[in-house]
């Protein structure tokens, strides 16, 4: 560099140079670096060297500290360009490692070129090297270390961290593989732990019996894929010297062994600490014995295991101590590992495990979560694993110990991809890059990205990345990969297993696709694997598509309660509409489609059904306000529409059944996804009824005045009654109505043209079809069924002055009527209003008749056999028992109370409260029942298709239900039905029958 | 398999086993037993037992009836009564559905809800029943009076008496199937014995309580007597009741324990007390299922009938005995008003409940009585606040419906069915006419 007379000018020429290889403070920098040594360290070229330094400010300032206590030190840094390369790198990358140069700055020669750091990185000179550090015989066995006590421990910790920074060298200065390292560092705590025994032999009380003692290695260190810093878990197993000798006194001395060994590692000293190591995974946990025999694991592992204890080893490893009792143990454990995974539910207990993992982070902390949030390590760790558990039963080849060892065991072998497993190892192996970075830091065990700016950016430098953004953006993408790991791995080889391919390329069985998928939780999983074979045989587009789609599927409907009925579906939708180049588009562009679909496809029977009955609607999953019920407004325009393009009343009708099916499907898809509330349902249902009927009656008119060439010669009204006229219909109900007319031509018969009319509609739309039919029942008429289909006004004024009863005044106190004229709408209603809300409120003789017809149908209603605790209609606190109740209140109080005037039950029954007819306590306990009855009613109808109005006590119903409910069990589902509509029913006898809670009720 | 599975099944080879009595126990406490070779029993703890549950009373209803029946492997006993050469043992079953989900007819299983209530407020629930029973000389016959097999009185030593025989042969026969025996002693009535069972947790207790109950059935039997757990068979003589004691522990604390309240009980002991005070209306049905067990209830001395609570008072529901210095451990406190014809289960299960929700509401323990309960005048009880617990099963009956607490203890299903039950009992009964109608009107009217 040429020398520059201005000092002016070269301090801002090297305060740039500074800058530009990334100091922050380059005032203190340019302090520090005019004092040597640091001046001839950095002199020259040497200043670029700043820049292998994740932390460079930091560096400087360790050096410098260094450099005050002892100068010599630095003095390899100015003349060996190899040893300053390392060093900056290590203690740039790590304020944990710095600290331990600080202390002994002569250790800055490990990094010489051809020096120790080269020297000291096999497994072999590793342990040589603690073993001279304790004066232990290397070739001893079992080794005695002639060092012991603090000496010893100290020494061991100074060696210890001298051979990491070796490693970490290796790591950040020479860009050494990710598996290497992971294998260094386990080499390095095997030699710990060899140390450490070889002390805790010499420690040994004269006394103790000897024995045969073995250190396995499980976990992460077991895998020989360890961590900077994280426990050593570890398992002890003895015996006796002579295998028939009693293992009591052994044991005694294993145990103190085991301990003394543990406080060896653990323990903080003048020199600090190495790891914990945890022994954690020995038979019965922390409750159980510190070291057993080999009997005594074996018989554990034989009896009592639980499912995770034998994929914990799948790691298991032997380490220290005498290696032909620890080669025994793996002998004999091992074999049980293969064994265990042939129980029910091993998969889904293993699953069921890693999902409570991943919710009880805190919310804050998942995106930061490199192990265990979604797309982390563990995904990949946990699913490889899961494989080797399914496959490695028949398979010895895929049981390898290291995550990355079986993956690529597995895409060797045909279980996965070759392509995707290569992903996954990449991502797998950035991901732990990153946590080795974060561990470095400031050696912690630690898997969160930080959140401090300055760390994130020495992170980032560490990982040859410029800046943070490029950080976040590489982890987002292999999180991302990783997230799509079940797919690519669990279920993208299954279509190997299926595929015509050239013989030769390894690839999954159909024997070994069915295993896997039963552990996956499919019941038919032959049956299954056929599906997937005519998905995705042959060379259509179609074909090519669902190849991509269906390893997605697959996964989607293995997480919902029936994921065979699911794939059923899907290729049923799919034969269905396999050609139709919109569908293919949808399912290929949008996996949000496909989501649904599945979500569909594997819960509900009746959106299934309906589904299936026209597949195009699947269409309308692409955009979630498509799924939400459509107003009346909207309904009516486009059925009215639909039906006047139609040439003949049952023409029109047909196509009205078919919009009425589309519609229900979009209330009961909107329903299954979550999107519908359980009282918009009922709207809904009830809004698509309305349009129904008013579409029908219209074109049924139209074709009535167009075959008779005249005018229809009289108003003609529909009236909604019972549920339908509270809009609060349910998915199985029949829409209840009655027909009212008003003669406009007197000379015509009006009343013959009404009924046509009537029949027509109720014939038209309830007839057998493809299209479900909507059930019309005019049953709540006059006179009921004997009684003729529609009447005049006057009839029905002349009728109810004549014969009205008090059933029949109840029944209108939900009449609504909706189609037709409305002049005439408006008459009814006035009719009825002086009925239904008597000014005089309701004679006690007809309030004792409305509780006797009660009591009556109480008794005789309930079907045979029925559970009236179980009856959701009739039954103990039912629908019945909440509407009589408001219904009984509206007769008495409706004219002096307007609001009560709602036809609505929940409307009325917030009147009721709001006038202090009951109380807010009585509402609330009415109110829960009444939604929970609703609610169930229809959720039963729409996961399993059956209308039925008795809870269904079908285990695998039950169990779909709560499931869909979120209650635990399905024997808790019907406690919780049980409890609200007893406490209902209490409520409704006090307020109806007028009991108070005093008098006994002994039925 | 796990460690007691094991043993369970090497007991069985290594003592000869020719038969497994496969036990639970319905709604209203009544044992049921299915008797299976030994070779089903590995099977038995691997796949359940198939029954039909419409079969049990308060089971199943007719279209859920399939139910198994899964033995409890810590339960394992071998039963000491039969002949000597060949063996045959007991094992209590948890009932559930076919699907594996627990059965919540099952008493069992409703006692453990409580206890894992209970667990997750820290606590675990021990008991110690005192059982209460008289021994008669033969077999009831129907009209005739039974006769007791003495008329001795309370704590009288019998000498040669069949009684003190009898008890003897009983409580080797419970400490044989490891049920251990604290105390045993003749009772205020002719006939009338008392042993107690040495305090336990709560569902090993209920488990001993209806192996006890057959035990002491089957020895009478052998003996030619017959053993009666019926609350009150004389009009004129004490009942049977099954006094029992209570405490809660928090590790391996007494909950109640506490050096400087009142009495050592504890503010957990006093809401707990308080807790069973509130809501003993309501458990009452539970407590004394029968209407027989009523006239115990209003025979006075040791019976109960009023809600109150007394340190060393052996008329108040609630008894707060005396603390024995350094015995921190065994605070506990005793219940008086349960009989032995109950369903342990089910009893332990509301009372443990109702003591808890003392303790989550944070109830304050009312001023103890101090008096005879029984020598105070209806006014004086009325100005201490003391209400009459139900007099009859149907007044009982009554108070329960109204019982969310009851109604969550026992689970919907189990509520209902006893609720029916118990509203046909006492239907039932209300039909009778009684000897003491016929002999009081039937000469004047």
């Amino acid at each position: 560099m040429p020398m520059n007379a201005d000092g002016m000018q070269r301090v801002s020429s090297t305060s740039s140079r500074l800058l530009r290889v990334g100091v922050r403070n380059t005032d203190l920098a340019l302090v520090l670096l005019l004092q040597e040594p640091l001046a001839q360290v950095f002199a020259g070229e040497s200043l670029e060297d700043l820049d292998l330094a994740a932390d460079p400010d930091h560096v400087l300032s360790v050096l410098a500290d260094m450099a005050a206590q002892a100068p010599g030190a630095l003095a390899i840094l100015a003349h060996d360009h190899g040893a300053r390369h390392r060093a900056l790198s290590v203690l740039g990358a790590s304020r944990g490692l710095a600290q331990h140069f600080l202390r002994r700055p002569e250790d800055l020669a490990l990094f010489a070129t051809d020096g120790p750091w080269e020297r000291l990185s096999s497994a072999a000179a590793m342990r040589a090297y603690l073993f001279e550090g304790v004066a232990a015989e290397p070739l001893a066995e079992p080794a005695f270390a002639r060092l012991t006590g603090a000496a010893a421990r100290n020494a061991l910790r100074i060696r210890y961290r001298q051979l990491l920074s070796c490693i970490v060298a290796h790591d950040v200065a020479h860009g050494v593989s990710f598996e290497r390292i992971a294998e260094m560092l386990s080499d390095l705590a095997d030699a710990v732990l060899q140390t450490a025994l070889a002390i805790a032999q010499a420690e040994l009380a004269p006394t103790a019996t000897a024995c045969r003692f073995a250190v396995i290695a499980m976990g992460k260190c077991g895998g020989r894929e360890l961590n900077y810093v994280s426990d050593v878990d570890v398992i002890f197993v003895a015996e006796p010297l002579a295998a028939e000798d009693d293992p009591t006194d052994a044991l005694r001395t294993a145990t103190g062994m085991a301990t003394n060994l543990m406080s060896i590692c653990q323990d903080f000293t003048d020199e600090g600490t190495i790891w914990q190591v945890d022994a954690a995974l020995r038979p019965e946990g922390k409750d159980g014995a510190l070291v057993r025999t080999l009997s005594s694991h074996i018989g554990y592992y034989e009896r009592w295991a639980e499912t995770w204890e034998f994929q914990a080893l799948l790691k298991a490893r032997p380490v220290a101590g005498d290696m032909a009792l620890a080669a025994a143990y793996i002998d004999g454990v091992m074999p049980m590992v293969w064994t265990a995974t042939a129980r029910p539910d091993f998969v889904s207990e293993v699953q069921g495990m890693r999902k409570r993992v991943e919710r009880e982070i805190p919310a804050d902390q998942l995106s930061r979560e490199i192990k265990l949030g979604p797309g982390g390590l563990r995904d990949v760790e946990f699913s490889v694993q899961l494989l080797q558990l399914v496959h490695g039963r028949t398979d010895p080849l895929v049981r390898g110990r290291g995550t990355l060892e079986a993956l690529a065991a597995l895409a060797d072998h045909g279980y996965v991809g070759r392509e995707d497993a290569a992903v996954m190892a990449s991502s797998y192996r950035f991901e732990r890059t990153l946590e080795h970075r974060i561990q470095l830091l400031e050696m912690r065990r630690t898997h969160l990205l930080p959140t401090d700016e300055l760390q994130l950016h020495a992170i980032a430098r560490s990982l040859q990345l410029r800046n943070t953004e490029q950080l976040d953006k590489a982890l987002r993408h292999h999180t991302k990969d990783v997230r799509r790991i079940h797919e690519k791995l669990f279920y993208r080889p299954l279509l190997q297993a299926v595929a015509r391919l050239d013989a030769g390329d390894a690839r999954l069985s159909m024997e070994q696709a069915v295993e896997r998928l039963r552990a996956l939780g499919y019941r038919d999983p032959e049956g299954a694997m056929r599906h997937v074979e005519a998905l995705t045989t042959g060379v259509s587009r179609r074909a090519a598509i669902q190849r991509t789609l269906l390893p997605v599927l697959l996964g989607w409907f293995a997480e919902t309660p029936l994921p065979d009925q699911g794939l059923l579906g899907f290729r049923r939708v799919s034969d269905a509409l396999g050609a139709t180049p919109w569908y293919l588009r949808l399912l290929r562009d949008d996996s949000a489609v496909a989501e649904r679909m599945a979500r569909i496809l594997g819960y509900s029977r009746l959106a299934t059904d309906l589904l299936l009955a026209a597949p195009e609607a699947v269409a309308m999953l692409e955009r979630l306000e498509d799924l939400q019920p459509r107003s009346l407004e909207q309904l009516l325009g486009e059925f009215r529409a639909t039906a006047e393009r139609q040439s003949d009343a049952a023409g029109a009708v047909q196509m009205l059944r078919s919009l009425r099916r589309r519609e229900l499907f979009r209330i009961s898809a909107g329903d299954v996804l979550g999107l519908t509330g359980p009282v918009d349902v009922c709207h809904a249902l009830s809004d698509v009824t309305e349009a129904t009927l008013v579409a029908a009656a219209e074109a049924v008119i139209r074709h009535w005045e167009q075959r008779r060439q005249c005018p229809f010669p009289t108003r003609f009204v529909t009236v909604a009654m019972g549920r339908f006229g509270g809009r609060e219909l349910s998915y199985g109900s029949d829409a209840d109505v009655i027909f009212v007319h008003q003669a406009l031509d007197e000379t015509a018969d009006c009343q013959g043209a009404a009924i046509e009319v009537a029949s027509a509609v109720t014939n038209l739309l309830g007839q057998p079809g493809t299209e479900p039919a909507l059930l019309v029942d005019a049953d709540l008429r006059p006179e009921g069924r004997s009684g003729p289909l529609v009447r005049s006004l006057e009839g029905y004024a002349k009728y109810y002055q004549r014969w009205s009863l008090s059933w029949e005044s109840q029944a209108l106190l939900r009449a609504r009527p909706f189609a037709g004229d409305v002049q005439l709408r408006d008459d009814f209603v006035r009719l009825i209003d002086g009925l239904r809300y008597p000014a005089a409120g309701l004679p006690d003789a007809e309030v004792r008749e409305i509780r006797r017809l009660k009591a009556r149908v109480e008794a005789e209603r309930l079907p045979r056999g029925a559970d009236p605790t179980l009856h959701m209609k009739l039954g103990r606190g039912g629908l019945a028992d909440v509407e009589w109740l408001v219904q009984l209140l509206q007769l008495q109080f409706a004219s002096s109370v307007p609001a009560l005037r709602d036809l609505s039950t929940l409307g009325a029954l917030a009147a009721a409260r709001d006038a202090g007819l009951i109380s807010a306590d009585q509402h609330e306990v009415l109110v829960h029942a009444w939604l929970t009855a609703t609610h169930l009613r229809n959720l039963q109808m729409l996961l399993t298709g059956k209308s039925q109005d008795q809870v269904s006590t079908d285990l695998t119903d039950l169990r779909l239900m709560a499931e869909v409910l979120g209650v635990p069990s399905g024997a808790a589902l019907l406690d919780d039905y049980r409890r609200a509509t007893r406490r209902a029913h209490k409520v409704f006898e006090q307020l109806f029958y007028g009991l108070d809670a005093d008098r006994p009720d002994l039925r | 398999m796990d460690k007691q599975t094991e043993f369970v099944l090497r007991s069985i080879e290594e003592r000869d086993i020719r038969f497994v009595r496969l036990w639970f126990t319905d709604v209203l406490g009544f044992l049921k037993s299915v008797a299976i070779a030994p070779a089903e029993l590995e099977g038995a703890f691997e796949e359940g037992i198939g029954f039909d549950g419409s079969a049990i009373e308060g089971f199943a209803r007719v279209h859920e009836s399939d139910m198994l029946a899964w033995p409890d492997a810590s339960t394992f006993q071998l039963l000491p009564t039969r002949s000597e050469v060949s063996g045959v043992a007991r094992i209590f079953c948890d009932i559930t559905m076919p699907d594996g989900s627990p059965s919540w007819a099952d008493p069992r299983h409703v006692l453990k809800r409580s206890l894992a209530k209970a667990s997750d407020m820290g606590f675990s629930f021990y008991t110690h029943p005192e059982i209460e029973f008289f021994l008669f000389k033969a077999e009831p016959q129907p009209g005739a009076l039974p006769v007791p097999i003495d008329n001795f009185g309370y704590f009288d030593h019998s000498p040669h008496g069949i009684g003190h025989d009898f008890r003897r042969e009983a409580i080797l026969m419970l400490e044989a199937m490891g049920i251990s025996v604290e105390f045993s002693h003749h009772e205020g009535a002719p006939g009338q014995q008392e042993i107690d069972l040495r305090y336990a947790d709560a569902l090993t207790t209920a488990d001993n309580i209806m192996t006890f109950r057959a035990i002491v059935k089957e020895v009478a039997l052998k003996e030619g007597l017959y053993a009666s757990f019926m609350p009150k068979p004389f009009s004129t003589a004490p009942g049977s009741g099954m006094h029992t004691h209570l405490s809660l522990f928090e590790g391996d604390r007494n909950a109640f324990f506490d050096a400087n309240s009142q009495y050592q009980l504890s503010k957990v002991g006093q809401s707990f007390v308080a807790g069973l005070l509130r809501h003993a209306g309501e458990i009452t049905a539970v407590l004394n299922q029968w209407v027989n067990s009523y006239k115990r209830l209003a025979g006075g001395g040791e019976a109960p009938a009023y809600v109150c609570w007394g340190h060393n008072n052996r008329s108040a529901m609630v008894r707060v005995p005396m603390y024995k210095p350094g015995k921190g451990n065994s605070t506990r406190i005793e219940v008086r008003s349960l009989d032995t014809a109950c369903n342990p289960y089910l009893a332990f299960a509301v009372l443990l409940n109702a003591g808890l929700k003392g303790i989550e509401e944070g109830y304050t323990l009312p001023p103890g009585a101090e008096d005879d309960v029984w020598s105070l005048s209806a006014a004086e009880r009325r100005a201490m606040g003391m209400t009459a617990l139900p007099t009859s099963l149907g007044e009982a009956i009554r108070v329960m419906e109204a019982s969310d607490l009851v109604a969550e203890t026992l689970g919907e299903h189990v509520f209902d069915f006893f609720l029916r039950n118990k509203r046909a009992e006492w239907e039932e009964y209300r039909r009778q006419v009684t000897p003491f109608e016929l002999e009081k009107y039937l000469p004047v009217l």
